[in-house]
């Protein structure tokens, strides 16, 4: 199973190409508020984690999800789920 | 729990269990000639065809023929009666894009009851704005009963919370209902078949009323008239079926025409927009339809070297609808995909809206996009669409391209009406006004608004610009104020709430329109007057204001904060939203816009009100 720091550490290094430039990421990041993704960006982001991740994230996680963090929490159970 | 479990999936197709439903069908094809939705499906029931259902990485994970479909909504439909729902009593279902949307629907038909598509769109961070979205609808629907797939099934159950409901539940708990030993009574021709809240906007939706007989005479000619159907023709859709091309275009015209259908999610679609080509070769799939948007979608996420990769060849009728049809796009997707046998002959313009169950005129078949270039300036200053020819470098002012959308499906009647209501001869542009048999009976609990839509004669007013060709139209912008973002449509109204619900800003100082962007995509713009000149609280209003449409509207504006009185009014007091744009165009002088590149304060979001 994949720990939470992992999952985080992989997490940011695909949210880089969705930020702004010079913009730094943590873990209280919100990926609406700050990060500005709208809805097609958000597809592409979902994408990239379901591949590198190998899972499949249902819908009604996203609504409750703000913050990478919370993203990371989520993924985190997901993989727990999965395996 | 994962919505659609793979493993599943993948067992069951290793033991050969599912099956996909075959294109040919040992029934001669009928077009429609039906009285009801129920007739029509009985009658499909007795072939071989049905709906199938695909994951996003393209695996078959339910296959729903016809007949199946019959019996078990039938059997649903007896469990619905045992609620003891008053006849025509409305149904609400979040419509995801599973088999269960499909029970559901037709239960209602045969219990006599309506059902009502509720949507499945949700955006990162939008709990609230969702479950406040469903709330709104089943309380002006009045639904009796709702149903969500497991996924969605807690912010149904939240948005129902204190409402006279008597059931909100999965599919799994409507099975466990007691089916009623009734005789069934379907829906008659001359009652209400569902209602569609896809007109109007998300803060003050308008529910649609089609009746069978309205629905019905659509679906014949659709198949008739429009796409021609043929024998072995097989359809592939990822549209939602809360609008109305997913639910009346692919979800009933199948039924009417016993088609079979592979679906793909419509998010599905939006993650990996190669999976819906994977399908149309992998099924030699002759039928499919899109806004503008998805063939965009496409070549933007395609590789070159993917062009050659689909099977195409089979495609007949890529059918282009629902928003302003540009022609750059569609010639793009045409070019890098004709390496996979796609033919630019296959694009087939048309036009309608809910309001007129779904179509009101198509372009003629295996021709391509008719493409009208016409004076931009002279049509802009006179409303007067003045053909120039479309070889660039011909004249020296601005062309508009704009693209023929067909003529008018028999029965239908429409007229391009002036500012007055008169009738405007050829090219000139004005209101579109259409009278048809399949346009709807109002909006369900609205006469105000009904009787501003539907005038005496039948005639609807569409709010659609356009002009005519002969017998044909040209759409030159729709539904008057309407922004249309990558797909999906953006009342105005709902952006000016927005602004409005914060404490700096008054009812009626703000605007929302649409302009084109540096790429020549729509943007959405919205103008706000305000008092405040402290410059850190204004950055406040305008980052908080960011954050909140994104989460509620999941799209990026522009904003502008004006001095109060810089909003132009009409001369009954309201504001105007042409005038608006006029002047923020005027005051850009010729700028592109530029995406916003705000970065919202944390309290900004967390505070905000609902």
């Amino acid at each position: 199973m994949t720990g939470y720091e992992e999952i985080l550490r992989e997490l940011l290094a695909i949210l880089k190409t969705f930020a702004k430039s010079g913009q730094t990421l943590q873990e209280e990041t919100d990926l609406v508020a700050d990060l500005g993704l709208d809805s097609l960006r958000v597809m592409k982001l979902v994408v990239e984690v379901e591949d590198r991740f190998d899972i499949s994230i249902p819908i009604n996680t996203l609504p409750n999800i703000r913050t990478i963090r919370d993203f990371a929490v989520q993924l985190e159970q997901l993989l727990g789920e999965a395996h | 729990m994962f919505l659609r479990n793979e493993l599943f999936v993948r067992q069951m197709e290793a033991i050969g269990v599912m099956e996909v439903t075959p294109s040919d069908n040992r029934l001669p094809l009928r077009l429609g000639d039906f009285a009801t939705l129920t007739e029509a499906l009985e009658y499909a029931a007795q072939g071989d065809t049905g709906f199938n259902f695909y994951t996003g990485t393209g695996k078959l994970y339910a296959v729903l023929p016809y007949a199946r479909l019959k019996e078990e909504a039938q059997t649903l439909a007896r469990r619905l009666l045992g609620l003891e729902l008053e006849r025509g009593a409305r149904v609400a279902m979040v419509a995801e894009t599973t088999p269960d949307f499909h029970r559901f629907f037709f239960a209602c038909q045969y219990a006599g009851l309506v059902p009502v598509p509720l949507p499945a769109a949700i955006h990162l961070g939008g709990h609230q704005a969702y479950v406040a979205q469903l709330r709104r609808l089943l309380t002006i629907c009045e639904a009796q009963a709702a149903m969500a797939p497991v996924g969605f099934l807690p912010f149904l159950t939240e948005a129902a919370g204190g409402l006279d409901l008597r059931m909100v539940g999965s599919p799994e708990t409507f099975a466990e209902l007691p089916e009623s030993p009734v005789r069934l009574q379907p829906l008659e021709p001359h009652e209400i078949a569902y209602l569609q809240y896809t007109s109007g906007s998300t803060r003050f939706p308008r529910g649609v009323m089609i009746t069978e007989k309205a629905v019905m005479s659509n679906l014949a000619d659709i198949g008739r008239y429009g796409a021609q159907i043929r024998p072995g023709d097989r359809i592939v859709s990822w549209l939602p079926y809360y609008h109305d091309m997913g639910l009346v275009g692919k979800v009933l015209v199948p039924v009417a025409s016993q088609l079979s259908v592979d679906y793909l999610g419509t998010r599905d679609f939006a993650m990996r927009p190669r999976q819906w080509l994977n399908l149309m070769s992998k099924n030699r799939a002759t039928i499919s339809f899109s806004p503008p948007f998805g063939y965009e979608l496409c070549v933007r996420r395609l590789r070159e070297e993917e062009a050659d990769k689909f099977d195409l060849s089979a495609w007949r009728v890529a059918g282009v609808g629902a928003e302003t049809i540009r022609p750059g796009p569609l010639e793009d997707f045409a070019k890098l995909l004709a390496p996979s046998g796609f033919s630019s002959r296959a694009f087939l313009a048309c036009y309608g809206m809910a309001e007129c169950s779904l179509a009101v005129t198509f372009a003629p078949l295996d021709q391509g996009l008719q493409i009208d270039c016409v004076d931009g300036d002279h049509l802009a200053e006179y409303r007067e669409a003045v053909p120039v020819g479309c070889v660039p470098g011909k004249i020296s002012g601005r062309v508009s391209t704009h693209v023929n959308c067909g003529i008018p499906l028999p029965g239908y009647g429409v007229e391009v009406r002036d500012e007055h209501g008169r009738v405007l001869p050829e090219r000139q542009c004005g209101t579109l006004f259409v009278q048809g048999p399949s346009v709807m009976s109002g909006y369900f609990n609205d006469p105000e608004v009904t009787q501003e839509t539907l005038l005496p004669g039948g005639w609807l007013n569409t709010g659609d610009l356009g002009y005519r060709i002969g017998d044909s139209l040209v759409i030159t912008g729709r539904a008057k104020d309407l922004i249309i973002i990558n797909g999906r449509n953006i009342w105005p109204q709902d952006l000016e709430y927005l602004a409005e619900q914060q404490p700096e800003v008054k009812t009626g100082d703000a605007s929302a329109f649409s302009v084109p962007g540096a790429d020549g995509e729509e943007k959405a713009v919205l103008v706000i007057q305000c008092r405040e000149s402290d410059v850190i609280k204004r950055a406040d209003l305008i980052d908080r204001l960011h954050c909140l449409i994104r989460e509620e509207l999941g799209i990026d504006c522009f904003l502008e904060l004006v001095p109060p009185h810089t909003l132009p009014r009409t001369s009954s007091g309201k504001l105007s939203r042409s005038g608006a744009r006029r002047d923020f165009l005027t005051r850009m002088g010729g700028e592109r816009l530029v995406q916003p590149q705000t970065v919202c304060l944390r309290t900004a979001a967390g505070d905000r009100a609902v």
